[in-house]
C-alpha cells in the first residue's frame, strides 16, 4: 500500500514533469526555432489547400478556380498562418524579442537621434534620481526606531499665538503624570561635557533625558543597561556613552560599564554603551553620552530647573500606545495643559496648549517644503526633456510613415504596430535611465557636499534598491509620455493617402501637438526659472543683509567652566581670563556672551514692565543675552545711547541692563529708555528671585541668526551679575588671520584650567556659511534645474524651428522667386517662435503667479510674487528663445529658390 | 444544415478532433472530412479554426505530429493521439455525455 502511494506519487511527479518539459521544449523550438516551425506550417496548409482543391477539382471544378476557392475557404494564407502563430506558446515573448529586436534596429539606423535622445533622458533622470535618493533618505526612510510610526513630538504653544515654545520640567512631569494616550513620555535637551581624567581631556556633546528614553526607543544597549527610574533621582550620575566614544577613549574595553568616569568635575558612571548605528536625536550624530534628568536637580540651586515653571528648555517625544492617535494624544495633552494654565495662571497662562506631531514631522519641520519644492523642480526638467524628445520622436514619424503604412498594408494589426513603437520609446527610456542611474551614482558625493548638515539625515542618501527602483518606474514612464506621441499618431496613420503620397504628405494637425509641446516647455521653464531667480534674489539679500556686526576677522570658541569648580568664581575667572586674551599678539578686543549670533542657539525671557502693567502671565518676552564688558566693541555694534557694561558691574553693584535698539522701539516708543527698570526673568542665584535692573544703554540691532526675517527685541546682561549661569563664548577681534590665534588661546585656557578643552572654532565668516548652507542649496539646486530647463528648452525650440523650416524649403522658395525679401523671410520665421514663445510665456507667468506662495517659507526679503524677478525672467527667456530662432531663420532666409524649386 | 464555426461550444471542436483521431492518425484535411462525416455534416470546420486548434493541441501534449504520404501523394502532416490524449478523449467524452444528459433532461421538464 504504501509502495503503491509512493509510485503513484512517482508517476504523478513523472506526469507534471514531463509536461512542464514538453511545454518548455515547445516554448524553446517557438521562440528559437521559429524558422523551421514557419517552413513546416507552411508546407502543412500548402498540403491542406492543395487537397482541397484536388477535391473540388474531383467535384468538376477548373484547377485554377478550384484552388483560389480553397484559398479562400481558408479565410486566407497569411490569416490562417498568424491565426496559428497566436496559439503558440511563448508568442508574447516571443513578440516581445521581436519588437526589442526592431526597436534596437531603428535606432541604431538614427544615430545621432538616439545619442540626443539619450543624453537628454540621462540628464533629467539623472537628476531626478539625485534628488530622490535624499528625499528617500530625509523623507521616506522610517526613523532608526522600533515602531517610528508611533513616536510624536510634543511641544508647548499658546492657543492665540502661532509657533510653539520648549517645555519646562514641572510642565512635562504633569503631562508624563496625567496623560492617557502614551506608553511614554520622554524629555531631552543638549549639553555638553569636558571628559576629564583620560589623556588630554575633550569636549563632549549629549542630552540630558528622562530615564525611559530607550524603552521609548526600542533599542537596547550594546553593552550594559539603559537607566532606571530611580536615577532620575537627585545626585543620581549615571551615563551611557555612545560607540564611538566607547572606541575612541576606552579601547573597546568590555569591562567599561559600572566604571566611574569625571566629565565636568563630576563623577558619572557608565551604565551602558549604546549600539554603533544608535543616534538620538537622529540629526545629532556626534552625540557621545546620554544623562538622566537628576543633572537639571541641582542640591545647590534655589531653583532648580526641575522646579522652575518658567523654564521652558525641554524637548518632548513620546511613544504612543498602540491604536492611539496623533489627533488623540494631541487632545489629551491640551485638556493637561488648560488644566495646569487655570492652576497656574502666572507661568503657564502663556502656555495653555500643546501642539503634537509626528517625530517625522517634526524633525523634518520646512525642510519637508524644500524637498518637495527641489523634486517638483526637478520633475519639472524631465518633462520638459520629455517634451523635446517627443517633439523629436513627431519630426522622425513624419519619416517612417510610410514604413508604418506599408507594415499595416502587410498585414500588422495596429495594436501590434503601436506596441512595436512604444517599445521603441521604452528602450529609449531604459537606455536614459540606465546612463542616468550612472549620472546619479557619479553625482552625489557632490549633492551631498552642497546639502552639508542644512537637512537632517541627508548624509544617509545613497544610489540603493528603492531608488534603483524609482529610477526605473521614473525611465518607463517618460517612455510611456513621449511614446504616447508616436504611437497615437501611428494608430491614426491613414494607409492609402500615406502611401498614395510616396511619404510627401506631412501628418496632418500635428503641427499644432509640436507647438503645444513647446509653448508647454516654455510655460514649465519659466516656472522654474522664476522660481529660481526668486530664490538666487533672496540668497543675495541674506548674503548682503547687515548684521549689524562686523564678522570680519573675527574668532569664536567655547569652553565649558563647570559648576564643580567655578560656581561661586565664574566672574572672577573669566575676568582674568578676558584680560589674558586681549593681550595675546594678535588680539584686537575680546569679550563673551552665552549666546552667540549665527548660531541656533536663543534664549527668550519675560519681563516685568512697571510703566506697562499686564496680567500675571502675560508678559511680554524677549531675546536674551548675558555679555561680558566689551562685547558691543569687540562685535562693532554700535552703542545708540548710555553705556556699555564695565567692570564694575557685578553683583555688588546695582544690577543693570542694555537694551537693542528694536526693543528699545517697541517697548519704549518716543521715550527715553535709558533710567527705566525692568524686571527680565533671569535669577542671578540670590534669594527673592530675579531682580529690578536699570536700563543703562541702547545699542544698535543684531541680525541673531542668518535667515531670520527681522530684528527682534533683545535684552542684554552681565554675565558677572549671572555668576550662576554658564557658559560664555569667547569672540576675538583679530589683526591676524583668526585661525592662526588658535594654539595661542588653546595654550591659554589650559594654562588656566587644564581640564576644560576648548571646542567650537570658527570664525564668524563660517558661521555665517554653515546657517545659509541651505537656502544655498535651494539656490544652487533651482538654479541648475533652471538653467537645465532653459537649455532643453532652447534646444527643443531650435529643433522644433529647424524642422519647420526645412518642411518649408519649397514654400520659402516660391515666396523668393516670387519677389520676396529675405528680411521678410528672416521676420516671418521669428515670428513664428515669437508666438510660440509668447503664448509659452504667459502660461508660465500665469503658473508662477499661481504657485508663488509656495516657495514663502523659503524666501528671505524677497516677495514670492517679485514683478521684477519675473520681468527678468521673461527677458531671459525671450532672448534666449529669439536666439534658438535666429539660426533657423538665417538658414530660411539663405534658401536658394532655384534649388529649392528643384529638389522636392 | 452546417453549423458556423462560431456557434461551436467551447471544448467541442477539441473532442471532436480527438474522437476523429481516435481510430487512425489524419492530415488535416482528412480532420475536417473525418468530422463532417461523423456529424452528418452538422460540423463543417473550416483551416481558420482547425488549425490552431492542433497547433494548440499538439503543444498540450495530446496529439504528436509526423510527415507522411497523402492519398494523392502529396506530403502531407499526419496528426495522432497520444497517450494523454487518449485520456483527455476519455474523459472528455464521459464530461460531454454527463453535459448532454443533463441538458437533454432538463429541456425535456416542462
Amino acid at each position: 500500500m504504501g509502495t503503491d502511494i509512493a509510485r503513484n506519487g512517482n508517476c504523478l511527479a513523472y506526469y507534471i514533469g514531463g509536461i512542464v518539459i514538453r511545454q518548455l521544449r515547445a516554448l524553446w523550438r517557438n521562440v528559437f526555432r521559429r524558422k523551421q516551425l514557419d517552413r513546416e506550417l507552411d508546407e502543412e496548409l500548402r498540403a491542406y489547400v492543395e487537397l482541397a482543391s484536388a477535391e473540388k477539382v474531383r467535384a468538376g471544378m477548373a484547377p485554377e478556380e478550384a484552388f483560389r476557392d480553397a484559398c479562400r475557404n481558408a479565410g486566407g494564407m497569411d490569416q490562417l498562418k498568424q491565426g496559428v502563430r497566436d496559439v503558440r506558446i511563448g508568442v508574447s515573448l516571443e513578440r516581445l524579442l521581436q519588437d526589442l529586436r526592431y526597436a534596437l534596429r531603428a535606432l541604431a539606423k538614427t544615430p545621432a537621434f538616439t545619442a540626443v535622445a539619450v543624453v537628454t533622458l540621462a540628464l533629467g533622470i539623472g537628476a531626478n534620481t539625485t534628488v530622490f535618493s535624499v528625499v528617500d533618505a530625509v523623507m521616506l526612510r522610517p526613523l532608526p526606531y522600533s515602531n517610528p510610526q508611533r513616536l510624536v513630538e510634543a511641544e508647548s504653544s499658546n492657543n492665540r499665538t502661532p509657533g510653539s515654545v520648549a517645555v519646562s520640567y514641572p510642565d512635562f512631569f504633569d503631562w508624563r503624570a496625567q496623560n492617557r494616550t502614551f506608553e511614554h513620555l520622554v524629555s531631552y535637551h543638549d549639553t555638553s561635557f569636558s571628559l576629564t581624567g583620560v589623556a588630554r581631556s575633550v569636549h563632549l556633546d549629549g542630552q540630558v533625558v528622562s530615564w525611559d528614553l530607550l524603552p521609548t526607543l526600542g533599542i537596547d544597549p550594546e553593552l550594559g543597561r539603559g537607566f532606571r527610574p530611580e536615577e532620575e533621582n537627585r545626585g543620581s550620575r549615571v551615563v551611557l556613552i555612545s560607540h564611538a566614544l566607547w572606541t575612541s577613549q576606552f579601547g573597546l574595553d568590555k569591562s567599561i560599564v559600572g566604571r566611574n568616569i569625571s566629565l565636568s568635575g563630576e563623577v558619572y558612571t557608565i551604565v551602558g554603551v549604546m549600539p554603533s548605528s544608535f543616534r538620538f536625536p537622529v540629526d545629532q550624530p556626534q552625540n557621545a553620552f546620554w544623562t538622566t534628568l537628576a543633572l537639571d536637580d541641582d542640591p545647590s540651586d534655589l531653583h532648580p530647573a526641575v522646579t522652575n515653571r518658567s523654564g521652558h528648555f525641554l524637548a518632548v517625544f513620546g511613544r504612543l500606545k498602540p491604536g492611539v492617535s496623533v489627533a488623540q494624544a494631541d487632545q489629551d495633552l491640551n485638556t493637561i495643559a488648560a488644566r495646569l494654565a487655570k492652576q497656574y495662571p502666572d507661568t503657564n497662562t502663556k502656555h495653555n496648549s500643546v501642539i503634537v506631531e509626528t517625530e517625522l514631522a517634526s524633525l523634518l519641520g520646512d525642510t519637508r517644503t524644500l524637498l518637495m519644492v527641489v523634486l517638483g523642480a526637478v520633475g519639472l526638467v524631465l518633462l520638459i526633456a520629455c517634451g523635446n524628445i517627443a517633439n523629436l520622436l513627431l519630426a522622425r514619424m513624419r519619416d517612417r510613415q510610410r514604413e508604418i503604412a506599408m507594415r499595416f498594408a502587410l498585414g500588422a494589426g495596429r495594436i501590434r504596430v503601436v506596441r512595436q513603437l512604444v517599445t521603441e520609446s521604452l528602450v529609449l527610456g531604459m537606455a536614459g535611465g540606465l546612463a542616468g542611474c550612472g549620472l546619479a551614482f557619479a553625482g552625489m558625493p557632490a549633492a551631498l557636499r552642497l546639502i552639508g548638515d542644512s537637512v537632517p539625515r541627508a548624509a544617509d542618501a545613497g544610489v540603493d534598491l528603492p531608488v534603483l527602483g524609482f529610477a526605473f518606474c521614473v525611465s518607463t514612464l517618460s517612455g510611456l509620455i513621449f511614446g504616447m506621441i508616436p504611437a497615437v499618431i501611428a494608430s491614426k496613420t491613414d494607409l492609402v493617402s500615406t502611401l498614395k503620397e510616396a511619404g510627401r504628405s506631412d501628418i496632418a494637425g500635428h503641427d499644432w501637438l509640436r507647438s503645444a509641446v513647446i509653448i508647454g516647455q516654455v510655460a514649465l521653464g519659466i516656472v522654474l526659472t522664476a522660481g529660481a531667480g526668486l530664490l538666487i534674489t533672496s540668497f543675495l539679500k541674506l548674503m548682503h543683509t547687515d548684521e549689524g556686526f562686523n564678522s570680519d576677522h573675527l574668532l569664536t570658541f567655547l569652553f565649558e567652566t563647570p559648576d564643580s569648580r567655578y560656581k561661586d568664581a565664574r566672574p572672577q575667572f573669566y575676568r582674568e581670563y578676558f584680560e589674558k586674551l586681549r593681550a595675546l599678539p594678535g588680539v584686537q578686543a575680546a569679550a563673551g556672551s552665552m549666546i552667540l549670533p549665527m548660531t541656533d542657539n536663543s534664549a527668550r525671557i519675560s519681563f516685568e514692565n512697571p510703566e506697562h502693567p499686564v496680567p500675571e502671565g502675560l508678559e511680554p518676552s524677549a531675546e536674551l543675552n548675558p555679555v561680558s564688558p566689551g562685547y558691543f566693541h569687540t562685535m562693532q555694534v554700535p552703542l545708540l545711547d548710555g553705556r556699555d557694561f564695565t567692570e564694575a558691574d557685578d553683583m555688588k553693584s546695582p544690577q543693570v541692563m542694555v537694551i537693542s535698539q528694536a526693543f528699545a522701539q517697541k517697548y519704549f516708543p518716543g521715550e527715553e529708555p535709558v533710567g527705566k527698570k525692568l524686571k527680565p526673568g533671569a535669577g542671578n542665584g540670590t534669594p527673592g528671585g530675579p531682580p529690578w535692573r536699570e536700563i543703562v544703554g541702547v545699542v544698535g540691532d543684531i541680525r541673531h541668526s542668518a535667515t531670520q526675517r527681522e530684528m527682534s527685541p533683545a535684552m542684554y546682561l552681565p554675565a558677572s551679575q549671572l555668576p550662576t549661569w554658564c557658559c560664555l563664548y569667547s569672540v576675538v577681534r583679530t589683526s591676524v588671520e583668526p585661525h592662526s590665534l588658535e594654539p595661542a588661546v588653546r595654550q591659554l585656557v589650559s594654562s588656566m584650567d587644564r581640564d576644560v578643552p576648548v571646542t567650537e572654532i570658527h570664525t564668524m565668516p563660517e558661521l555665517l556659511t554653515l546657517q545659509l548652507a541651505q537656502p544655498r542649496f535651494a539656490m544652487a539646486l533651482l538654479g541648475a534645474f533652471a538653467g537645465l530647463a532653459l537649455i532643453l528648452t532652447v534646444v527643443g525650440l531650435y529643433g522644433v524651428m529647424t524642422y519647420s523650416v526645412s518642411r518649408r524649403t519649397r514654400e520659402i522658395g516660391v515666396r523668393l522667386a516670387l519677389g520676396a525679401q529675405r528680411s521678410t523671410v528672416l521676420r516671418m520665421v521669428l515670428r513664428d517662435a515669437a508666438v510660440l514663445v509668447g503664448a509659452g510665456m504667459v502660461l508660465g507667468v500665469a503658473a508662477t503667479l499661481a504657485s508663488a506662495s509656495v516657495l514663502k517659507t523659503m524666501l528671505y526679503g524677497t516677495a514670492s510674487r517679485d514683478p521684477l524677478v519675473l520681468v527678468a525672467v521673461c527677458i531671459v527667456v525671450a532672448l534666449t528663445g529669439l536666439l534658438a530662432a535666429y539660426l533657423p531663420a538665417l538658414r530660411a532666409a539663405a534658401i536658394n529658390p532655384m534649388q529649392a524649386l528643384r529638389t522636392d | 444544415m452546417p453549423t458556423r464555426q462560431s456557434d461551436l461550444l467551447q471544448g467541442t471542436l477539441d473532442l471532436l478532433i480527438l474522437k476523429a483521431l481516435a481510430l487512425q492518425e489524419l492530415h488535416g484535411m482528412g480532420i475536417s472530412r473525418r468530422i463532417a462525416q461523423m456529424t452528418n455534416g452538422t460540423f463543417d470546420v473550416k483551416a481558420g479554426s482547425l488549425f490552431p486548434a492542433l497547433h494548440r493541441m499538439e503543444q498540450a501534449g495530446w496529439l504528436t505530429s509526423s510527415w507522411g504520404e497523402s492519398e494523392t501523394n502529396r506530403r502531407a502532416k499526419f496528426y495522432a493521439l497520444t497517450k494523454p490524449g487518449k485520456k483527455q478523449l476519455h474523459t472528455e467524452s464521459e464530461r460531454w455525455e454527463r453535459i448532454s444528459l443533463a441538458m437533454a433532461t432538463a429541456l425535456r421538464t416542462t
